[in-house]
């Protein structure tokens, strides 16, 4: 009897033990570092507990009566029919503890979709494969793209410490702001999931789902895509930097300031190896995804650029297909997308590489594609 | 039975060969035996388990560490979708519809199913049908790799040119499910031996009459989901299509209703 009450101990405590390892282990859900995030993780231990205490109730009775009512020890089961007392038991107590659990669950669900009295507003866009962000008060909007090198995701090059986990520009965020968080998507549905703030919010094309971030501790937090969004949707991630209120005024300061010398450097005509050097790498970040570094594509989803009849044809509607995309296929209008700067230098890039340029001066096209072109052929696309 | 034919003939004895199944391929084309037909259901099951499962090993090995180990996104996805498909509709429905077929004819006391020849049908529907989804793989541009759950419009508007076949595949998978649990409906309503009433019925056959109910009412369901899907890719409809007027929760909440059926297994 005595071995057996040991016994019992020692599985209570493994079973408890686990239970404490798990809240400070990496392997349990972050506490994170926003009001919502804490609440999540409060209510997932408190649901593990319950958990816990179930089991360790449940499998204490199951394997006592095991062991106690075995047959070697002649044991008899009794021979009863229906016992209404037992049945009221059995059905009452699981309907209480999950009524229990469902009430500090739909708090918690409440107050995620509360964003009231928010002090700013970020709309997100999930697109293949990349977020945009939209400061609607500010009059901010930028793409945030992967900025892990190719060759490290092929195994070239060694992995730096955020492979896969870090983009050319952030999402930046005051701390101690409730921020309202506007999440949609272009074309296929994403989930803007960063674990760290509690968000896990469902990007859904024609939806406008709210959320929220409150981020406590300035610092940088990281997400990925959470739904699968098609061939790159592990390559989307998501970066947030929550700084001081003063540095976030500074930083929509520049953010405006970039966009007037991008606009005022669309205006000039650039030389032809400044416009390769620019392309070459704006390729790469924005375009080889899918048409890969190598112009070949993925046929038939994603066609080549090496030979393709549009990069070779006339320039004029080269940049047109660029500007507007094809309606109903994942190349998107990347007119609303990149500054004329950068579409002239992939433009002229796609146009040189591969050999394309041998075949365009065959037919007597041009082959560079200067800023001032694009910006003509938006106006006459409109 | 045997007596009634050995009094019609009662002089014949050279008459053996209508006895028995027929000889070699014939046997397993062409059998009504709900013992044969069970028995090909459970090898049906195990061969597409092997090859789920050696998709499941192609998966783990690429992710057994961080940057690409020997698969290319694109097949790494097309491997996801097909193991998902494999394992739901070629090994567990297949090894449910085989143990059905052998157990409960012999449970209720029935000489055979209800409908024998559809009992055939149903299940060489299965084999044409994977080859189908099989073949995505060796087609132009990638096989469908949008996820077992095909979410639109990823799968829609954007999914490769196979999605038709990994569409018509899931038709005839779900007519292959419908006329099982058809047949197995029929069986357990008209086919019980006297004296094995409602409640004298075995836990195993109750189970797979309450299963049946509900594949008979979500096949459909999900066959009018993949239709849909069909109907946005080609003919201008726009039922997952938010910028047409559609939803794309739509196609989640459909595909959520005939998924219910896999955890009442």
């Amino acid at each position: 009897m005595l071995r057996i009450r040991h016994w019992i101990g020692c599985l209570l405590s493994s079973l408890l033990g686990s239970a404490v390892y798990a809240e400070d282990s990496k392997w349990n859900m972050p506490y994170g570092v926003s009001p919502l995030s804490h609440e999540i993780y409060n209510l997932h231990m408190a649901c593990f507990w319950v958990c816990c205490v179930i089991g360790v109730m449940v499998f204490s009775v199951l394997i006592y009566s095991l062991v106690k009512f075995r047959k070697s020890k002649g044991a008899k089961a009794s021979h009863f029919h229906e016992h209404l007392g037992i049945e009221i038991i059995w059905t009452t107590i699981p309907f209480l503890i999950l009524v229990a659990l469902a009430i500090p669950a739909t708090i918690v669900l409440m107050h995620i979709h509360n964003t009231d009295e928010s002090a700013l507003t970020v709309k997100v866009t999930g697109y293949q494969w990349k977020w945009k962000y939209e400061y609607l008060d500010q009059g901010v909007s930028f793409f945030s793209i992967l900025s892990t090198n190719q060759n490290q995701i092929n195994n070239l090059a060694p992995k730096d410490k955020w492979f896969l986990l870090e983009v050319d520009k952030p999402m930046v965020v005051p701390v101690n702001t409730k921020v309202k968080i506007l999440v949609t998507a272009d074309d296929v549905i994403h989930s803007w999931w960063v674990p760290s703030l509690g968000v896990k919010q469902d990007a859904v094309p024609g939806y406008i789902n709210e959320n929220w971030i409150y981020i406590t501790t300035p610092g940088t937090y990281r997400g990925q895509c959470g739904e699968l969004c098609g061939v790159n949707h592990a390559f989307m991630p998501i970066v947030i930097r929550a700084v001081s209120q003063a540095e976030f005024d500074k930083w929509v300061i520049e953010q405006h300031a970039l966009a007037g010398t991008l606009q005022q450097a669309g205006l000039k005509n650039m030389t032809p190896d400044e416009l390769m050097k620019l392309g070459k790498t704006e390729y790469e970040k924005n375009c080889a995804m899918c048409h890969q570094n190598t112009g070949e594509g993925l046929p038939p989803t994603f066609p080549p650029l090496k030979r393709s009849r549009i990069v070779t044809g006339p320039a004029t509607a080269n940049i047109g297909f660029v500007l507007s995309g094809v309606p109903g296929t994942a190349m998107q209008a990347f007119g609303d997308q990149l500054d004329n700067r950068t579409l002239a230098a992939i433009i002229t890039y796609t146009r040189n590489a591969w050999g394309n340029d041998r075949m365009i001066e065959n037919r007597q096209y041009t082959v560079v594609v200067q800023p001032q072109d694009v910006e003509k052929s938006r106006h006459a696309g409109r | 039975m045997s007596e009634a034919i050995t009094a019609h003939h009662p002089d014949d004895h050279d008459h053996h060969d209508h006895h028995g199944p027929e000889s070699g391929i014939k046997r397993w084309l062409f059998t009504t035996n709900h013992k044969d037909i069970g028995t090909l259901y459970l090898f049906f099951s195990m061969i597409m388990l092997f090859i789920g499962g050696a998709m499941a090993l192609l998966i783990r090995i690429e992710l057994f560490e961080p940057g690409k180990v020997l698969l290319d996104p694109e097949f790494f996805n097309q491997m996801t979708t097909m193991h998902g498909l494999i394992m739901v509709f070629g090994v567990i429905m297949p090894a449910m519809a085989g143990l059905a077929n052998w157990m409960i004819p012999m449970m209720i006391g029935a000489p055979d199913m209800a409908l024998p020849r559809l009992n055939n049908w149903s299940f060489w529907l299965l084999p044409f049908a994977f080859s189908m989804l099989f073949s995505t793989m060796f087609m132009s541009g990638p096989a469908p790799s949008f996820g077992w759950t095909f979410y639109a419009p990823l799968s829609t508007t954007y999914g490769p040119p196979s999605t038709d076949f990994f569409i018509f595949s899931i038709h005839m998978m779900g007519a292959s499910s419908i006329m099982a649990a058809l047949n197995i409906v029929v069986t357990i309503f008209n086919m019980r031996a006297p004296g094995m009433t409602w409640f004298k019925m075995p836990l195993f056959v109750w189970s797979w009459l309450v299963t049946a109910f509900l594949l008979l009412a979500v096949m459909p369901v999900l066959a009018g989901c993949v239709t849909m899907m069909l109907m946005d890719r080609h003919f201008h409809t726009s039922f997952f299509n938010a910028a047409g007027g559609g939803d794309p929760i739509l196609f989640q909440h459909i595909f959520c209703f005939s998924g219910i059926r896999k955890f009442t297994f």
